[in-house]
């Protein structure tokens, strides 16, 4: 197995860089991270209307969100090959379907987890910030969000990881993500295909489980400067979380 | 300053407020009093619309702060209320909780409102504070920080909703002393509190309620030497049985 | 684009026995996964909750690799892998009676074993100690404790997200279209490269996970306020 890693290690970390496009590992690693953050902004959005008293929002996020969690990330990704260039006018590359594929599924299940944060707060927060005379969006600038996000930051890592995870998908539609890589390193070799894909599981492990631990750290860190009704409302956060793989 | 008139309010099918009616003149200090579930603390949030009602007016400075349309937060901001439990800002440092509405609100500048904020916090005995946070202050110290906030906005009247029932009994002073020299200047307040030693001492009047009504309106001294409903009577003769 | 819709031909000919074939696939390979799963996860929980350092090490390094390595890569690791580690018999065998079922069904139940028996490790540890404590008292046994008293409470605490979890493995029942397992996804792609009517035939696969999936929720639904008013 050691040869293996050590024959085509270059080709599970970059892909065909620099002779072709990038690939392997470090895909991986760009596609979560322009997930999280592309996905991040929208799921604020989708969690304050989920909790907005406007009908017509709470309605529409809730069917949105129940709609992604109801269809598997697949279906979604051929979904997306099928729809994205359609939109865009213009053929597009997998790995922008890819990308935005898992912004809309990311936003879904990451706003619950935001949700869960801003539902976690004590009502008297949302009255003692309103008594003051701040409206509706100074009381979630200054008021709700910092302790919302800052409560959050261990489910938010946890989903994340999911997000590194749910990248694996990429494989179906030729991005030359980790999995993709691997795979061609199996139809390289052919007689060996169970220490390449245990290499394969063993670097996601590697990667996602230190992230894990971290999460799990961040929250022992913040439950101690926090009440620890925040734990018990975090174990919701996290259950939503978990949903995504 | 503040007019009820005939103001009703429901829950659903029990009626919590009924036709109350009653007055509170600049400068007076109000307390209201009465069992538990009398509606004394959903009539003092009635007043900066924490809690909306059916029907009847509620006047606050002249304006109807009920009025629909009424863009509520412009005139919170006058309305000073200091919660049972605190409900101060855990992110925020003591200092940055008092700041908060006079720069995001008013529009201060931070050093002003900085200032402001360590007159207000040596005012309750907590300028030594002013960079702690929450979590690192005790009950008493915590509520007076929410009363230096809540007069961070200079507002001409302040409403107390049982601001010591949360606090350990050797706490409730250090709180009261702060109302107590507040009343002394002349701010208006309405307390809706059980410290009757506070209500002897400071308020110009005491209004007795029980079951959405405000059942006796009386100075302090004729209230507690000489009750005169039925009800009143049985309340304070409960209270002092402790 | 809507007006060019036309649903009659992806039910048209073969097609409409395919897409039930595929449905009925997708159950088998749901059924088979969550029989192995809610086994497996029960019997991890109880190891784990026994206390033996071995054990628990054992279930806790098992939950940490299934949970930490994506599912399509275990059902690859499986699929490609391991055949290669048995002998050719047993290859033969496993090719002839239905390979990417028992695969995928083993890769998947695997997978969300580790995600039950976390589910029912939570639901335990949100029992009262004092529970036990009074159980004990009374002259209950370990294992009559355990059954008569906190097992039920753990599984009604740990039961909205044991019922997350089962949607997720319905959905993640899609993932064994890579290996060729004819489900629903696999069908319903196949339907596609022959008709061309690729909104059609992904609206039929959307609505009948969304179907489902909002069936087992609304199901879940139901149970917990059934079990809500019984503790009354």
């Amino acid at each position: 197995m050691l040869d293996i890693i050590r024959d085509n290690w270059l080709l599970l970390l970059v892909g065909q860089y620099p002779t072709g496009p990038l690939g392997g590992l470090v895909l991986t690693l760009i596609l979560s991270v322009m997930g999280l953050l592309l996905s991040f902004p929208i799921s604020i959005g989708i969690a304050l209307c989920r909790t907005s008293p406007i009908r017509f929002l709470y309605v529409s996020s809730t069917v949105l969100v129940y709609i992604v969690r109801g269809v598997p990330l697949v279906m979604f990704v051929f979904w997306g090959y099928f729809l994205v260039p359609i939109l865009v006018g213009h053929s597009v590359t997998a790995f922008t379907t890819l990308i935005c594929t898992l912004i809309v599924y990311e936003s879904a299940y990451l706003s619950e987890v935001v949700r869960a944060g801003i539902q976690a707060l004590p009502k008297g927060q949302v009255e003692a910030s309103r008594a003051l005379g701040m409206g509706y969006w100074k009381t979630n600038l200054w008021v709700v969000m910092p302790q919302a996000l800052y409560n959050m930051v261990p489910s938010i890592i946890s989903q994340f990881v999911s997000i590194i995870k749910e990248t694996s998908i990429g494989y179906v539609i030729s991005v030359q993500e980790l999995t993709f890589s691997a795979n061609q390193v199996n139809n390289n070799l052919l007689t060996r295909p169970f220490p390449v894909f245990l290499i394969l599981a063993i670097t996601y492990f590697i990667v996602c489980f230190v992230l894990t631990q971290c999460a799990q750290h961040l929250e022992r860190t913040i439950t101690r400067k926090r009440s620890p009704k925040m734990t018990q409302l975090r174990s919701i956060a996290n259950d939503s979380v978990l949903e995504g793989q | 300053m503040i007019q009820f008139s005939k103001v009703n309010k429901w829950y659903g099918e029990y009626q919590a407020l009924t036709d109350v009616t009653a007055e509170v003149k600049k400068g007076e200090v109000v307390v209201i009093c009465g069992p538990s579930g009398s509606g004394k603390s959903t009539l003092i949030r009635t007043v900066n619309r924490l809690e909306e009602i059916k029907s009847g007016v509620i006047c606050v400075n002249g304006q109807d702060i009920h009025a629909p349309g009424l863009r509520i937060n412009d005139f919170r901001s006058g309305i000073g209320f200091v919660f049972q439990s605190f409900n101060l800002f855990p992110h925020l440092s003591v200092s940055e909780n008092v700041c908060l509405a006079p720069v995001r609100v008013s529009g201060r500048s931070k050093r002003e409102a900085r200032e402001h904020a360590a007159a207000l916090l040596d005012r309750v005995g907590l300028a030594h504070k002013a960079n702690a946070y929450p979590q690192q202050l005790s009950g008493g110290q915590q509520q007076r920080v929410a009363i230096a906030r809540a007069l961070a906005m200079n507002p001409p009247v302040m409403l107390f909703d049982e601001p010591t029932s949360a606090l350990d009994p050797e706490m409730v002073g250090e709180v009261l002393n702060v109302m107590k020299s507040l009343a002394r200047d002349g701010m208006t307040m309405v307390c809706v509190t059980h410290e009757m030693g506070f209500a002897r001492e400071v308020s110009d009047r005491v209004w007795f309620m029980d079951r959405g009504v405000i059942l006796e309106e009386n100075a302090p001294e004729a209230f507690f030497t000489a009750p005169q409903h039925a009800r009143s009577k049985a309340f304070l003769s409960d209270l002092r049985a402790h | 684009m809507l007006g060019r819709l036309d649903f009659s031909a992806i039910f048209a000919g073969p097609f409409a026995h395919l897409l039930v074939s595929g449905a009925i696939k997708t159950f088998e390979l749901t059924a088979t996964s969550w029989t192995l799963a809610v086994g497996l996860g029960v019997v991890l929980a109880v190891l784990r909750a026994s206390g033996f350092p071995i054990a628990t090490k054992a279930v806790a390094a098992f939950v940490a690799y299934h949970q930490n390595v994506p599912m399509l890569v275990q059902i690859l690791l499986w699929y490609f892998g391991v055949p290669t580690l048995l002998p050719d018999a047993a290859q033969t065998w496993i090719n002839a009676h239905d390979g990417e079922l028992i695969f995928a069904s083993i890769a998947v139940g695997l997978c969300m074993s580790a995600y039950f028996s976390e589910d029912l490790r939570s639901g335990l540890r949100s029992v009262h100690h004092g529970q036990q404590e009074a159980a004990r008292s009374l002259g209950l046994s370990f294992f009559g404790t355990m059954r008569y008293v906190t097992l039920p409470q753990a599984i009604r605490n740990a039961l909205p997200t044991f019922i997350n979890h089962t949607v997720l493995l319905f959905k993640n029942t899609s993932l064994a279209m890579t290996i060729g397992a004819a489900e629903m996804t696999y069908v319903v792609r196949e339907i596609e490269n022959e008709t061309f009517r690729t909104f059609e035939a992904y609206a039929v696969a959307t609505l009948f996970y969304l179907a489902v999936s909002l069936g087992l929720m609304g199901l879940g639904a139901l149970v917990e306020k059934r079990i809500q008013n019984q503790a009354r």
